[in-house]
């Protein structure tokens, strides 16, 4: 074990390792900043780039634009309300608001500090216990999965309190949304129009681009003349209030992260709107939330960045990607002539713990590079609307065509803007209705095959014990609340009548 | 109207310049007379990282080695392929645009509405056959190929396949048609989710290729029971895996790789990249890229890959088309 640290620190900290390392998370900020660049498709666009350097170089900093994605797409997130990644959605909610209130600076401060600590969190036991993790996460069959999946929408649909109805009708709405093209199982073309632009689905990057991006400029064009927010440079600085408040939340924030982040497919944004759903219930602050509460910020930007890491769990230990981004990272290693699989940690100690270790780096320099910065970006709100919304439009805009080099991915941005726009003046939460597109085909997909491996019999979602327990949970995320809300008032009601 | 007449006006003269162009010299030439390649695209109908990307980038860096053209790779990916064939449509007649084919080319125009089949292109080089290996979990019961279609004649068998128009889900459908046999399945997305699956004991059964499943034989958390080839693999690593047609199913079904150029491109194009193309074949670039990808060196080109994509169509016709 400490041999094996360092080795790993011998490998990560020549100069030339440490140098793209560097390089690799400053794109990853970059990158996860522009919307419609996720780390997936930058990932992807730059590992041609890489082909001339070392395998143990180019993943480094593969793996940095990786999770220094999760760093900078909070940026928009929180100053614009436009998240540069689908596991900052739910980053909006509260970190919008603060930006609003001139908290910023404090906004994406405490995100880097959570993201940081997550990292650190997640990494010690992706290091401690990679092999074991990754045997528990492969008990996680279709049937868990199904589980979990409703789970998660549960969690989401009733994390907007009163409004219930309306966070349900929307997380559906997305599920119906994400039926589009070719079905996962049967392989059947479904509401195509005959437009092969469509045979994979509706794809969540535009209609993330659209919803909150155009959406958002849309709205703010018809509230007109909207002033840039006035923030003081006290409010821009994170207090040691702000940190120790958070702290919980960035703890529990990282766990569920990383719970989740090691089963595959399962992935940071599930994660990020679970730790944000779970943490509006139990935080002591818990009725600030959706008004600019720093925990809202802080929970799913740990559970993201603890979800990432962890992704690298089965990416490691098994050879089998946690999510769409790690999918990538493993062609890499085949196209570095690499063999995935569980012999890697005894094929390429260097590499694996090269790479490990150089997670610690990485980590370590986005917080020295983003903490300083916290309040330089924040400044940005200053720039009159009359500029910034045109730089929004077309950044976006850019952003959309470059995912696929497609017309079509602008046409869905407009389409989904003007949506955007419609929901916001309904005041209808788009955030469920992400989440339901996300998870939509992986919904379908766990309930095909659980019906598959049931042979129709549904009964065989009662047979696993995992799966029984998940559905526990989301049987008490339902109801728990208003027995609470119940008891609480018939002891009021009891207090009243013996008085 | 003035910029109409502009635009007339330069369409003329651009008619004009190419009619003297061609007047002159035909298509764009090399000194000898043939067709010189500039600017070459090849199309991966798939996202960066996966099979096709690798071998889509193998050829292009190996044809770069033998034209001196620069080639750069575009991946267009989406509708399980659909999407980069169809862009691929739009390049007829035009020489400088390959694309990075697969079993998709056939596969597609059998489940899906596109505008396209593999007449519409012109074929120019199969690379090699991708095969499967039956695997199973290392704590498995099933011994061979055999014990498996015995298994599923009495009990049933949970078998994994990655989609329904899959090499895998073809592979089951013949041994299911050849043993009068059936499986349950359960349809995953992809190679390493089935491994998942099969690692986590959902399902009993798999069929992947070699190089998505070699790291798990290695460590010896799947084993395989047998080989869906013609005749055993030559690789140290796979040549103790009996082949299906020796455990008396006589089933075979191989994924091809290779590139094809637009349809309706001039005869001295076509030969030129078959010339690269056999070239290509000599090289080490292309021992090393089927050796990495355990795949089994076959290549043959236009007129022979043709007629083996036709054959290979016929069989998935009858597999899919039922």
């Amino acid at each position: 074990m400490i041999d094996n640290l360092i080795l790993g620190f011998q490998t990560a900290l020549t100069l030339e390792n440490v140098l793209w390392c560097f390089v690799g998370v400053l794109l990853g900020t970059v990158i996860g900043l522009l919307p419609g660049l996720g780390s997936t498709t930058g990932v992807a666009v730059l590992l041609p780039i890489t082909f001339t350097l070392e395998p143990v170089t180019a993943l480094i900093m593969l793996a940095g634009i990786y999770y220094g994605a999760q760093y900078g797409g909070t940026i928009t997130s929180v100053l614009i309300s436009t998240p540069g990644e689908a596991a900052s959605v739910v980053t909006t909610l509260d970190g919008y608001q603060m930006a609003t209130r001139g908290r910023a600076g404090a906004a994406l401060a405490i995100s880097a500090i959570g993201s940081f600590i997550a990292a650190i969190i997640s990494l010690a036991l992706l290091i401690a216990l990679a092999p074991p993790l990754a045997d528990v996460a492969l008990q996680f069959g279709p049937v868990e999965m199904f589980a979990i999946m409703i789970l998660g929408l549960v969690i989401v649909v009733t994390f907007q309190g009163g409004a219930f109805v309306r966070g349900a009708m929307m997380a559906v709405a997305g599920l119906l949304v994400a039926t589009v093209g070719i079905s996962p199982g049967t392989s059947e073309e479904r509401f195509t129009f005959g437009n092969i632009n469509l045979l994979s689905g509706i794809p969540f990057v535009e209609v993330m681009i659209g919803l909150f991006a155009l959406g958002e400029v849309l709205y703010q064009i018809r509230m007109g003349a909207a002033k840039p927010i006035r923030a003081r440079f006290k409010d821009m600085v994170i207090t040691r209030k702000d940190v120790t408040s958070s702290m919980p939340a960035i703890l529990r924030g990282s766990g569920i992260g990383f719970g989740l982040g090691i089963l595959p497919g399962a992935g940071s944004t599930l994660a990020s709107f679970m730790a944000y759903g779970i943490e509006r219930r139990v935080s002591r602050n818990r009725a600030q939330f959706g008004k600019g509460a720093i925990e809202g910020v802080a929970s799913p930007e740990s559970a993201n960045n603890a979800a990432a890491n962890a992704n690298f769990v089965p990416t490691l230990a098994l050879g089998i990607p946690g999510g769409a981004t790690t999918a990538v990272l493993l062609g890499a290693f085949t196209i570095f002539g690499l063999q995935p699989g569980p012999l890697l940690f005894e094929t390429q100690p260097d590499l694996v713990w090269g790479l490990l270790v150089s997670f610690f780096i990485g980590n370590v320099l986005l917080l020295v590079l983003n903490l300083p910065l916290a309040p330089v970006f924040a400044q940005m709100l200053r720039i009159p609307y009359g500029y910034l919304y045109p730089i929004i439009m077309l950044t976006s805009l850019v952003g959309a065509y470059s995912v696929s080099n497609n017309m079509f991915s602008v046409w869905l941005v407009f389409v989904f803007g003007l949506l955007g726009y419609l929901l916001k003046e309904f005041d209808l939460p788009s955030a469920p209705f992400v989440l339901g597109l996300v998870l939509g085909p992986l919904f379908e997909k766990s309930l095909v095959q659980t019906s598959a491996i049931g042979q129709g019999d549904l009964t065989v979602v009662f047979r696993s014990p995992i799966a029984l327990t998940v559905f526990a949970l989301a049987v008490a995320a339902v109801v728990l609340p208003k027995v609470v809300a119940m008891l609480r008032s018939r002891r009021r009601r009891t207090k009243v009548d013996a008085s | 109207m003035k910029s109409r007449i502009t635009a007339a006006a330069i369409a003329v003269v651009s008619v004009a310049a190419l009619a003297s162009c061609s007047s002159a010299a035909g298509q764009p030439t090399s000194p000898d007379g043939g067709f010189q390649p500039s600017d070459v695209r090849i199309v991966v109908p798939f996202a960066a990282g996966g099979g096709s990307d690798t071998s889509g980038r193998a050829i292009a860096s190996a044809l770069e080695d033998t034209t001196g053209a620069t080639i750069t790779v575009e991946n267009r990916e989406g509708g399980s392929g659909a999407v980069g064939y169809s862009y691929f449509l739009s390049q007829e007649g035009n020489g400088n645009y390959l694309l990075a084919s697969e079993t998709a080319l056939l596969a597609l125009p059998l489940t899906t509405e596109v505008d396209f089949d593999y007449t519409t292109f012109t074929p120019i080089m199969k690379l090699g056959d991708d095969y499967t290996l039956m695997v199973v979990p290392a704590d498995s019961e099933f011994e061979t190929c055999t014990d498996v279609v015995d298994a599923a004649r009495s009990d049933g068998v949970v078998a994994a396949v990655s989609g329904a128009v899959s090499l895998d889900e073809v592979v089951f459908t013949l041994i299911e048609q050849d043993q009068d046999v059936e499986f349950d399945r359960v349809p995953f997305e992809g190679g390493s989710e089935v491994i998942a699956g099969l690692l986590g004991g959902q399902v009993e059964v798999g069929s992947l290729n070699p190089s998505e499943v070699l790291g798990q034989l290695e460590s010896g958390d799947l084993r395989a029971l047998c080989a869906l080839s013609d005749e055993r693999y030559q690789y140290e690593e796979l040549a103790d895996i009996p082949t299906a047609i020796e455990q008396g199913i006589d089933v075979s079904f191989a994924q091809f790789r290779g590139f094809i150029a637009p349809g309706g491109i001039t005869d001295e194009a076509r030969e030129y990249w078959i010339a690269a193309a056999k070239e290509f074949a000599e090289s080490d670039a292309y021992t090393t890229y089927i050796e990495e990808n355990l795949m089994q060196a076959n290549a043959v080109y236009a007129d022979e890959f043709v007629d083996y994509l036709e054959q290979n169509s016929a069989d998935l016709e009858a597999v899919v088309g039922k």
